[in-house]
């Protein structure tokens, strides 16, 4: 029987159907965003965390993530509901609720999620995983500093749990993604981690920046956090093969790489090697980084998971700098379905963001090719520039780069700031168009991260972008003459409860095309846990696979276009 | 008769050491040519630790690290690929300081990995190159210097205030090659002194060089190029061959085969 709340967002989603079935002329539609935030009432104002005494400022400077945003619903009734972290000094995180009209009501408070920036922690993102699968999003705050655990009581509190999980380690944790490593149905954690575990709070010794700033390894690498399935978890870092890595962790994405049924990791480093990890099936990765990609001396910024040309393999988006002082590059890895992969970012014309930050894809138009949105821009102040006073640093002879104290203080000058965003838009998957400013997204702010949603479940993907000492946006998406839908939502019985890793392949109109549910890719912005493929003009799935990460393997019958598809495992649509 | 004794025995001594560096380099340049990398570098080395002023033996050195580089790891190298090469200069310059082109063949070498360094090794190794090409100037002036060193500025970004040290460089490098016997490698000159006026902003000053050099060199497409791109086209176009990630050709070559 499907549940009340359900029909609510069925509803929703029928409101749509008028728009999505009449306007699909087949002539591409102008992506087109509004941006909403100050009416929706999701207009968080960001703080990063001022640090006490003289390595203060430069201590501010290399912490200035935290802006992260996480998309889920929480309370089942069918829209999305949006965490959005701050990290100042006792700045409370936000809980917005999704009133269901493009509203949202902040509850954190009441939910008790609010906390987390005590004085020797510092908040930087945020994931929605249902860890002990009851039914009920649970929230996990990383920190710098442990993470913050909370059970999802069912009736709008949360209680932290951290203590009892075991999740009472230190790190300075940046990212974190939940998935099923060994498919036992239960989600894992793995946690990415900056600098190396030392509280920055409570600094003893000013050696705690990089050691090189194009191959550091004197990061905080990751830990992975295996699901007992009791309620706790317990950590597998060294035992899984992620023990020797000890970059510069900003990012953390997953995905089934090489389509074996088990869940492999791509790592993106700042100052360094980003790092990919296959799973061996038994519980164990082993690290391909030299065969698979080979070493890089970039800034890996952000890794986002999709099938951009649509052949059925998952490609990798990782951004890294490409401004006026640093020629870097993005990467987009093209799967070459035997375990290496190809950065075609030159070809593909997504190679230069400038400061990049978080990137996703996400069918814009409805076209069934994946866009990418990509946000950028470290620190927007004064008309000073911070660049040459950096720079007669890092030229000096001999200088340790690990030590605070060497570092000049950036007080209120820029650094690459004020950079417009960019928003790519797909051409059957050979080529990207940079729409950015036609598209009403090339805003100017110092993003971070990026959560894609459907807030109002009418098949337009809308997104949050978080900013970094600035004012979180929200855009809608408006686009007019876009294709058709389908949104998935899926539910494991054997596999994990949210459905982490099911990959859903359907056939439309003649093009095949795949998602896969992940557990918090991309820089500082989980996205919403449904599936939305765009197809175009076309007025029918012809087919649904979906394989769940227990192993079955499911054919569903009478797809709903322009709808959401509530599927259950082994039960079908619900 | 003794200091007519003396001048005769060096001068043999001299041109023995001569044949020896010679031997080497010809020998070193066909192992490098039958990809016996170890062995012809080892030779090039000795014929450079002989002769460390000798610009050709140190150019192709250059190049046959890279040629080695590019071998062991396709597109760029790796960074450590580069630092035999750095450190063979590091310490040959030590024990000879005053060979101009010494140090121009270091600064080269360094110039050599930057691209297969990343984007802030980049930043350090070229402030080190143009460190070795100004003892070069040090210790004995010289146009492929003052050239070298006045292109290398361009590389960094107008923040960093070098473009008038490139202005300056290179016009310094133009009036020496004004005095010369008249070669093709010249057009290097009206190229590189065009593009340090356009990124100085002085863009009637830099389309007045390029169109003088084009009179002498009629054939240059540099210099077309330049002249047929205005505007945004044009700073595209120069933004392109300044940019600091993409490797330079390095070899002298030209310096010794170009009439």
């Amino acid at each position: 029987m499907t549940k009340p709340i359900f029909k609510r967002a069925m509803r929703a989603g029928a409101v749509a159907l008028p728009l999505g079935l009449a306007a699909w002329s087949g002539v591409p539609a102008v992506i087109h965003f509004t941006e909403i935030g100050a009416q929706a009432g999701v207009r968080a104002q960001h703080h990063t965390r001022h640090y006490e005494g003289k390595h203060g400022d430069v201590l501010r400077m290399f912490t200035s993530g935290g802006a992260a945003a996480a998309v889920g619903d929480y309370d089942n009734d069918g829209f999305d509901d949006l965490f959005v972290t701050d990290s100042d000094r006792g700045k409370p995180n936000h809980l917005y609720h999704n009133n269901g009209n493009f509203t949202f009501t902040d509850v954190a408070v009441e939910a008790g999620v609010a906390g987390g920036n005590d004085p020797l922690s510092i908040v930087a993102d945020a994931v929605w995983f249902d860890y002990d699968n009851d039914g009920r999003e649970d929230l996990l705050v990383a920190r710098f500093g442990t993470p913050i655990l909370y059970h999802n009581e069912g009736n709008g509190k949360f209680r932290d749990v951290s203590k009892q999980a075991g999740l009472t380690k230190f790190g300075n944790t940046i990212a974190a993604i939940a998935f099923d490593y060994d498919n036992d149905g239960y989600l894992d954690l793995m946690l990415g981690n900056y600098f190396k575990p030392v509280n920055l709070l409570d600094l003893k010794d000013p050696h705690v920046l990089p050691n090189d700033l194009d191959n550091a390894v004197n990061g905080g690498g990751v830990t992975l956090w295996h699901n007992t399935g009791k309620g706790s978890f317990v950590e597998v870092t060294e035992k899984a093969g992620f023990g020797k890595h000890t970059g510069w962790t900003l990012d953390l994405g997953h995905g089934d790489f090489n389509n074996d049924g088990f869940q492999d990791v791509y790592l993106a480093c700042d100052y360094g090697t980003d790092r990919i990890f296959f799973n061996n099936g038994d519980g164990t990765f082993r690290d391909t980084t030299e065969k698979s990609i080979g070493f890089d001396t970039r800034k890996g910024m952000n890794v986002d998971v999709g099938d951009y040309d649509n052949d059925g393999w998952l490609d990798i988006y990782v951004t890294n700098i490409t401004d006026e002082y640093m020629k870097e590059c993005n990467m987009l890895w093209h799967n070459n379905h035997d375990g290496t992969f190809l950065d075609v970012s030159k070809e593909t014309q997504t190679c230069a963001t400038l400061w990049g930050w978080a990137a996703k894809f996400g069918d814009f138009d409805n076209d069934g090719w994946l866009d990418l949105f990509v946000v950028n821009g470290l620190r927007s102040a004064g008309k000073d520039n911070y660049i040459p006073v950096l720079m007669k640093m890092i030229i000096t002879p001999g200088i340790d780069f690990t030590d605070v104290n060497n570092w000049p203080d950036i007080g209120s000058m820029s650094w690459s700031g004020y950079q417009k965003k960019k928003m790519f838009r797909n051409l059957s998957g050979q080529l990207f168009k940079e729409i950015s400013a036609e598209a009403g997204v090339d805003n100017e702010m110092d993003g971070r991260g990026i959560a894609m949603g459907d807030f109002d479940n009418d098949g337009l993907l809308d997104f949050v972008q978080t900013n970094a000492d600035q004012p979180a946006l929200l855009y809608r998406g408006v686009t007019q003459g876009v294709g058709n839908w389908v949104e998935f939502r899926l539910t494991g019985t054997k596999s994990n409860r949210d459905a982490v890793g099911a990959r859903i392949r359907i056939t439309a109109g003649g093009l095949t095309q795949i998602r896969e549910i992940d557990g918090g890719n991309g820089y500082a912005g989980q996205s919403m846990r449904r599936a939305h493929f765009g197809i175009g003009k076309a007025e029918q799935i012809d087919s649904v696979e979906i394989s769940w990460p227990s192993g079955r393997k499911e054919k569903i019958a009478k797809t709903t276009i322009n709808a959401i598809n509530r599927i259950v495992e082994g039960q079908g649509i619900r | 008769m003794k200091s007519a004794t003396s001048a005769a025995i060096a001068t043999l001594v001299l041109s023995s050491f001569s044949w020896a560096a010679n031997d080497a380099f010809d020998k070193g340049m066909k192992a490098i040519s039958a990809r016996d990398y170890p062995a012809g570098l080892s030779l090039l080395e000795s014929a450079l630790t002989q002769e460390p002023d000798n610009l050709q033996f140190g150019s192709e050195y250059r190049q046959a690290i890279l040629k080695y580089a590019r071998k062991i790891h396709p597109k760029e190298g790796q960074p450590a690929d580069f630092d035999r090469s750095l450190k063979f200069f590091e310490g040959l310059m030590a024990k000879n300081a005053g060979a101009a082109n010494g140090w121009l063949n270091f600064g080269f070498a360094v110039v050599d990995k930057i691209p297969a360094a990343g984007a802030i090794s980049q930043v350090i190794l070229a402030n080190s190159a143009l460190s070795y090409f100004t003892k070069s100037i040090e210790a004995k002036p010289s146009w492929i210097a003052y050239y070298t060193r006045g292109v290398s500025y361009l590389f960094w970004p107008k923040i960093f205030g070098r473009a008038p040290l490139a202005v300056a460089d290179l016009e310094l490098a133009m009036k020496m090659q004004k005095t010369l016997p008249p070669r093709g490698i010249y057009v290097r000159g009206y190229v590189a002194l065009g593009d340090a006026y356009w990124k100085n902003d002085e863009l009637d000053k830099a389309r007045a060089m390029w169109s003088e050099g084009l009179k002498l060199f009629p054939d240059s497409t540099q210099l077309k190029d330049r002249l047929a791109k205005q505007g945004d086209d044009l700073k595209t176009y120069l933004d392109d061959v300044m940019d600091p990630s993409k490797r330079v050709d390095t070899d002298l070559k030209d310096l010794w085969t170009t009439k």
